[in-house]
């Protein structure tokens, strides 16, 4: 319940003060899906730069290889190779998945869905969108230093990552651009918090929220506690390598010092862990949403599902210590994190029941929304499943640091994560934009990316079983992987397969956004939830008056409507069945 | 501007004929020289020669089997009721909110059951294993243990053994680069450290990696099988040549074994300097006791 009036600025008039220091929540989501977008275009490239190394070591790369490497011929040499599997995770978690889940939707959704006009404070969402352009702008400069970027691996774990192993400033960069990023996170975090807890409309409990919301606030809530720790992380490897301090330095031989670089390790999963429920948390929340609202029947336990997601986001924090397995934790220590690791799986299975159980006896429509919301249930499917090899300790101890783990978390946080962002942005296009996207190529976008996704992360699964291990430049040095050369060209095929399809995306939405059709109809999915209820696009600060929400966001499908409508508004009295 | 357009162009062509010849190879083998191996024979893993690996194995399998199974429910929900509730073949959607008693309990009952079948499952077999056999360390007060020690660096790994006097990080231990022999059929316990990075002592014959840490010592334990020549890894990104961190394993039987170290011995003892500070690398060997283990 609003308990406070929020403070109404003057529309503003200027391309300045509407696209660039905008306090609308709105634009900043706009903002941030441009960002994410360029991101992911940026990090896309650079996968498939690292899949034509795998398969064609020695093959010029295609294209933009000639002026990228002129010295070498257009091959891609190694410690370049390093830079881009580097650069490639860094770009793809914190600039292209985070502000595309996180930042756009969360700052779209969140008024919008629980009937604010804005966010609780403006201004720190202003700030948050510019500290993540300055962090990015970090980041590409990393790219431009004398040594090159850093080149550690997305953990960049210590003592690789000190000056022992990355004595170029590209590292330090790296770190503070995360450092950054984690400041814009976290404010970011506070503000979605503050706003769910004091915005929402009256007569909204936790329990009216859409699910989208609860995603995104759990994300927030984990967000705000665990980006610090990262930072923390984050600052002391800064210290270590520009003040020689030795919080990760250990050892009497190259390295010296009374540190620890396990330290380091633990500092990251801490963070590291939650960061994949931060990931998916949104998308978990977007597709319970949308299979309801496309099978035209209320979520199947809706509560349920909230909770599940709740009690994951708890769990979330006490697992971390399955990524360290093979640092050879104490033996006490990995049984119960294998054994709380393994926990997760009750509320996972609950909320996939209750997604299963909101399909069952509805009236399922196939658009491309719900398509990609399908193809989430799919491949996390796959993702949740294949974690279990990983959990257990001793299967971890021969695949831990192979493909497997890589398709595995590719499937989990990539795929997943990829698909549940595209079902936002063709599900809410035309309140963003008040365009719609096209239909026909929606769909095919969707069936070419799930044939290649599948290519590529199940090939990784079954190479990483193989044994082929992560990080390589050239795997077929190494005589046990020679045979799987077949597999690595089917892979990076599959690749590229998915990166050319994202063209047609691409095209899509650009077409779309500056030339499109406009869409008429404020409501074209016939959904109940608040941001339905107003024009499209959604106007200055959203609602004229504050909307009074009577009853649940899935209110679809009662036989005893008398409206001709199938659905109800939120704003609308709940007709009893 | 007209060169860079040809570029492009040639670069172009360049992915077509690629695509094609990949092609090719995947049907002849070319490249790889493995022409006759099935798709089915080439995503098995390298041959186990280890005593335990065949444990790691079984538990890969058994969890496959179970995730086929409750996969396959997943698909048969997904793709099922896509298929008969479609908005075609059904107009009038069954309005529930999925909060009556029974629709609770099969979502409890589906909860539970992977936990429990699955989850459980597995775990009381991998922790029984790895309490049992991973990190059961042999006794090296009772047991007759073949010892030897790894210091990992960028990008190479040196292994010591103890020489005649059975004596680590003294004046007649032979050291090897890149190359770990070890006899068949004993346990071998390998203690390790790392020079600069961290780096990962992988053994995919074995099912098996540890990682090497700058600043403290690890170990691994097991027993290898079948004499052979294998390929050693580095699994942790160690820099930019991470990927050319090889070293050859060579299993020997015990008599093989015993003339091969025999040899290396007496060479140690001619052919080292004792003055060279940097061959003392190693460190006094960390026993593992009876009473340490139950103490941990």
């Amino acid at each position: 319940m609003a308990f406070y009036e929020q403070h109404i600025h003057p529309k503003p008039t200027t391309f300045i003060s509407k696209y660039i220091f905008s306090f609308d929540h709105k634009v900043i989501g706009k903002q941030f899906l441009w960002y994410g977008i360029l991101g992911l275009g940026l990090g896309g490239i650079m996968a498939l730069m690292i899949r034509w190394a795998l398969a064609f070591p020695g093959e010029a790369f295609p294209l933009i290889g000639q002026f990228m490497f002129p010295e070498t011929g257009g091959v891609i040499p190694p410690d370049t190779y390093a830079m881009l599997f580097t650069m490639h995770g860094t770009i793809m978690i914190f600039y292209a998945i985070t502000p595309i889940l996180i930042g756009a939707f969360g700052n779209f959704c969140i008024p919008l869905m629980i009937g604010a006009r804005d966010m609780a404070f403006p201004l720190m969402n202003m700030l948050s969108f510019h500290l993540a352009v300055l962090s990015a702008a970090l980041l590409v400069i990393s790219l431009f230093v004398p040594l090159g970027a850093a080149a550690s691996g997305w953990t960049a774990y210590p003592t690789l990552s000190t000056l022992i192993g990355s004595p170029g400033t590209g590292q330090t960069f790296w770190a503070v651009a995360i450092f950054v990023l984690g400041i814009s996170s976290t404010m970011g975090a506070i503000n979605y918090i503050t706003t769910v807890i004091t915005l929402r409309a009256p007569g909204m409990g936790y329990f009216d929220m859409p699910l989208t919301v609860w995603g995104l606030w759990l994300t927030a809530i984990l967000n705000a506690i665990f980006l610090p720790v990262l930072g923390a992380g984050g600052l002391l490897l800064v210290f270590d390598r520009v003040f020689g301090t030795q919080f990760f330095l250990a050892g009497a031989a190259a390295t010296s010092g009374t540190g620890d670089p396990v330290l380091f390790q633990h500092v990251f999963w801490i963070f590291g862990h939650p960061e994949v429920y931060i990931l998916i948390l949104p998308a978990w929340g977007m597709v319970s949403d949308i299979l309801s609202f496309f099978s035209r029947k209320p979520a199947f336990g809706a509560k349920a599902t909230a909770l599940s997601m709740t009690s994951i986001t708890i769990l979330s924090t006490l697992v971390y210590g399955h990524h360290m397995y093979t640092t050879q934790l104490s033996p006490l220590l990995t049984q119960t994190f294998m054994t709380l690791t393994m926990t997760i799986s009750i509320p996972s299975a609950i909320f996939f029941a209750n997604w299963l159980g909101t399909l069952w006896k509805g009236s399922i429509r196939f658009d491309t929304p719900m398509l990609f919301s399908l193809g989430v249930v799919f491949v996390f499917g796959l993702g949740g499943l294949t974690g279990l090899y990983l959990g257990t300790v001793t299967t971890d101890l021969y695949l831990h640091d192979t493909y497997f783990v890589v398709g595995h978390f590719h499937y989990t946080m990539a795929a997943s994560v990829l698909f549940g962002s595209f079902a936002a942005i063709y599900f809410w296009m035309p309140k963003m934009f008040g365009k719609m996207l096209n239909e026909t190529w929606g769909k095919i976008h969707f069936w070419l990316t799930m044939l290649g996704l599948n290519g590529v992360f199940f090939g990784m699964l079954f190479i990483g079983y193989a044994g082929m291990h992560r990080r390589l430049y050239d795997p077929f040095v190494y005589e046990f992987l020679q045979h799987l050369v077949p597999i690595n060209t089917f892979i990076t095929w599959s690749a590229i397969l998915m990166g050319l399809t994202q063209i047609i995306f691409v095209v899509n939405f650009v077409h779309a956004v500056f030339w499109g059709k406009d869409e008429t109809d404020p409501n074209p999915w016939k959904v109940g939830t608040l941001e339905w209820t107003i024009p499209s696009p959604a106007p200055n600060y959203n609602f004229d008056k504050i909307p009074v929400v009577k009853c649940g966001p899935h209110e679809l499908g009662n036989p005893n409507l008398t409206t001709g409508r199938d659905f109800q508004y939120q704003t609308e009295e709940l007709v009893e069945a | 501007m007209t060169s860079l357009v040809f570029l492009m162009m040639e670069g172009f062509m360049n992915l077509i004929s690629l695509f094609f010849e990949s092609l090719i190879m995947v049907g002849s083998g070319q490249r790889t020289g493995h022409s006759d191996m099935s798709f089915w024979q080439r995503i098995q893993p390298p041959e186990d020669i280890s005593e335990h690996g065949h444990l790691i194995e079984w538990l890969f399998n058994y969890t496959t089997v179970l995730n086929i199974f409750f996969f396959a429910l997943v698909c048969a929900g997904l793709f099922g009721f896509s298929y008969f509730y479609s908005a075609k073949r059904n107009t009038k959607p069954y309005y529930t909110y999925g909060n009556k008693k029974s629709h609770i309990l099969v979502a409890t009952a589906i909860g539970l059951s992977v936990f429990l079948a699955i989850d459980m499952n597995i775990t009381r077999m991998s922790n029984n294993d790895y309490v049992d056999v991973f990190t059961n360390w042999p006794d090296e007060e009772k047991e007759d243990v073949f010892r030897v020690q790894v210091m990992a660096q960028q990008w190479a790994w040196n292994f010591r053994y103890a020489g005649k006097d059975g004596v680590f990080n003294s004046e007649d231990d032979v050291v090897v680069l890149n190359e770990l022999r070890v006899p068949a059929g004993k346990k071998i316990v390998v203690q390790m450290i790392a020079k600069d990075v961290i780096h990962s002592l992988y053994l995919p014959n074995a099912r098996r990696k540890v990682d090497a840490i700058p600043g403290r010592i690890t170990r691994i334990w097991f027993i290898l099988n079948k004499p052979g020549l294998y390929d050693i890894a580095c699994a942790e990104m160690c820099g930019t040549y991470h990927y050319r961190m090889q070293a050859k394993l060579t299993v020997y039987e015990q008599s093989e074994f015993n003339e091969w170290m025999a040899e290396a011995e007496t060479k140690a003892i001619e052919e080292n300097d004792p003055e060279n500070l940097e061959r003392y690398w190693g460190w006094t060997w960390q026993k593992t006791t009876r009473k340490e283990i139950s103490m941990k």
